[in-house]
């Protein structure tokens, strides 16, 4: 699998990405000829206006939506030739999401929401309650372990995303917008956690935002603006 | 790192308990109708048996081995039957004969220290307590040599009638039948209900047949009943006996039903029924099924943003379509089992009310439930596959 396809550089590289949709009888291309790498360990922000197609990069790089052409590799994976099933796998042990609406199922509790990723792994009920408990204590919320995400507050919960994205040791976070629906305060914890993950443990960060203060404090940023993509080396 | 994992069992299960504690009122709705259908099957499968072994312990008293002789009147004809057949010459023309006896019936008052009854008034042959099985419980029967005395055998049923605490109906008593009094020289032991014998023993009361003119002024053979001895064709002592009795009568025909025809004639009716009643069920399952698969599209299209987070988070197409699937056969599990209690306090109802001993049918129970589980399974494959063929990026979409 490593050798099928011409060895593109980095542990996640795009080239000559596209990406279009069909709206209404109307050919609209979100992405042209992207192309990206982005190495272990790193730290990325993806800036863009509303519309740019930052979430629709986002999403190519989580492996949720596929481009129209182009080559992708994920960790070694050729993403084009992987089946749906080989998708969910590598989504599920290098890959942690964190979204703007924190997307906890209401259902379940905080700590069987952390333990969800676990389950796809084969990995019993038990043990994956064990380490989902752990998880929830590095987020400093093991006392709420068996509240519902509607009793906690949007910190809470977003730090319970965070526990849900790491609880499969993944190697990359994606995060989009994780602090929009926060307070100034509240984001700023958020952001501090994120980093800390990125520092402490090697995880790679890849953060879609609108807020240059956040991009500020990450390696790189990316921007996005009409489809196309553009390195601002600043800092 | 390895592609290929299955969810754990204990996974599984948590996931099935978490469906069960989070069910809506339109799933319990729909597990109304599921609990009917699976009610329904499970009692009337058991409701089918046991009446099946009703007719069955009918028989079983009254044994395979007798006969019972009618005689409609040829044509128009009015003339009556015979006061008596010679029941000896019935049993020289045909061989495997047992025994053989005669009744004459009708009914009157019975009066015994100024209480009444009504009871049968049974003229009868000394053939016919054998005949028909008659056990005593003190006392004797009829005999050869009490044909011309105002003898009488009576009834569990009417000596209880005529009895009193501290006054009980006794041998030797006498009780009054019009203007006669007739010596009780036996009582009968409590006989179970034959379906052949037109003759309700418990409620009868047992005179010598040559007598019956004293209270009556035209008695007539109404029947006779015959036991064969053991091992013999029934069908041939049928047909030979047709011959010998027909031979005596002019204007009637003699009729004789054999009890394994109509045996045969009760499972085959209460085969149908059953099927009938199972039909009916299968149409209720059927019903709850598409209550389900209801439940289970509106489920799948208000969690779409859940199939989503739970792609992104990992879960392949087939995990998706086995938690749906595991939700429906949940749902249907809890309906089954509702409908299996409910079937069998149902069917436990319906016996207590026909006066049958309930008993369980094997069958009831899986038959039930499984047929459930199995209308749950394929109501619930197609909103669970439609599930898994979401795209994680349209689920997620969704709001």
């Amino acid at each position: 699998m490593m050798t099928d396809t011409p060895t593109l550089p980095g542990f996640i590289s795009l080239q000559g990405i596209g990406k279009s949709y069909q709206l209404a009888g109307q050919h609209l291309a979100i992405l042209n000829d992207v192309n990206l790498s982005i190495a272990r360990g790193e730290s990325c922000g993806i800036l863009g206006a509303s519309g740019s197609g930052k979430s629709t990069l986002l999403n190519i790089l989580g492996l949720l939506d596929l481009p129209d052409c182009g080559a992708y590799r994920f960790a070694g994976h050729d993403i084009f030739n992987a089946t749906p099933d080989q998708l969910a796998a590598i989504r599920n042990q290098q890959i942690g999401f964190v979204f703007q609406s924190f997307n906890l199922l209401p259902r379940l509790s905080a700590l069987d929401n952390v333990a969800l990723p676990l389950s796809y792994r084969g990995v019993s009920r038990q043990e994956s309650v064990a380490r989902a408990l752990h998880m929830l204590e590095q987020v400093g919320l093991a006392e709420r372990a068996h509240h519902r995400p509607a009793d906690l507050s949007g910190g809470q919960r977003q730090r319970v995303a965070i526990a849900r994205a790491l609880v499969g040791a993944p190697a990359v976070i994606l995060a989009d917008e994780p602090t929009g629906n926060l307070d100034s305060h509240t984001a700023q914890d958020i952001m501090d956690l994120l980093l800390a993950l990125n520092h402490e443990q090697g995880v790679t960060l890849i953060i879609v935002t609108h807020d240059p203060h956040i991009a500020e404090r990450l390696n790189r940023q990316i921007l996005v603006r009409n489809g196309v993509v553009h390195e601002a080396q600043c800092v | 790192m390895s592609l290929r994992v299955e969810q754990s069992l204990s996974q599984l299960l948590h996931e099935a308990f978490v469906s069960l504690r989070t069910l809506g009122k339109r799933s319990i709705l729909a597990l109304l109708g599921i609990v009917i259908g699976s009610s329904s099957v499970v009692a009337l499968i058991n409701i089918g048996h046991n009446a099946a072994e009703d007719a069955a312990m009918i028989f079983k008293d009254m044994g395979t081995d007798t006969l019972v002789a009618q005689f409609p009147p040829k044509g128009n004809s009015t003339v009556p039957m015979p006061t008596s057949l010679d029941l000896q010459a019935v049993r020289q023309a045909v061989p495997g004969i047992a025994h053989i006896g005669a009744i004459s019936s009708f009914s009157g008052p019975v009066v015994f220290h100024g209480r009444t009854t009504n009871a049968g008034l049974i003229g009868s042959t000394p053939g016919l307590k054998d005949a028909m099985r008659l056990a005593l419980r003190e006392g004797r029967f009829l005999s050869e040599f009490d044909s011309g005395e105002t003898y009488a055998v009576v009834g569990d049923q009417i000596a209880q009638a005529l009895s009193m605490p501290g006054d009980p109906l006794r041998l030797g008593d006498r009780v009054r039948v019009n203007d006669y009094l007739f010596l009780i020289i036996g009582i009968l032991q409590n006989q179970p209900r034959s379906m052949l014998i037109p003759v309700q023993t418990n409620e009868s009361l047992f005179i010598p047949a040559a007598g019956m003119r004293r209270i009556y002024s035209s008695p007539q053979v109404g029947s006779v009943v015959l036991r064969a001895t053991p091992g013999q064709d029934m069908e041939r002592i049928a047909s030979d006996a047709t011959k010998a009795m027909s031979a005596q009568l002019m204007d009637h025909t003699v009729e004789i039903q054999i009890p394994q025809q109509m045996i045969d004639g009760m499972t085959r009716q209460s085969r149908t029924f059953a099927y009938l009643l199972l039909a009916l069920g299968a149409i209720s399952l059927v019903g709850g099924g598409v209550g389900v698969m209801n439940v289970m599209l509106m489920n799948v299209s208000e969690r779409r943003r859940e199939i989503g987070i739970r792609m992104a988070l990992g879960a392949r197409q087939r995990d998706i379509r086995n938690l749906f699937l595991l939700e429906a056969v949940t749902l249907t599990a809890v309906g089954a089992l509702c409908g299996a209690v409910m079937g069998m306090g149902a069917a436990y109802l319906y016996a207590w009310l026909s006066g049958w001993q309930f008993s369980l049918a094997v069958s009831a129970l899986p038959l039930g439930v499984g047929s459930t589980l199995l209308v749950g399974l394929f109501f619930g494959i197609y909103p669970a596959i439609s599930a898994s063929r979401l795209q994680p990026v349209e689920a997620l979409r969704d709001e």
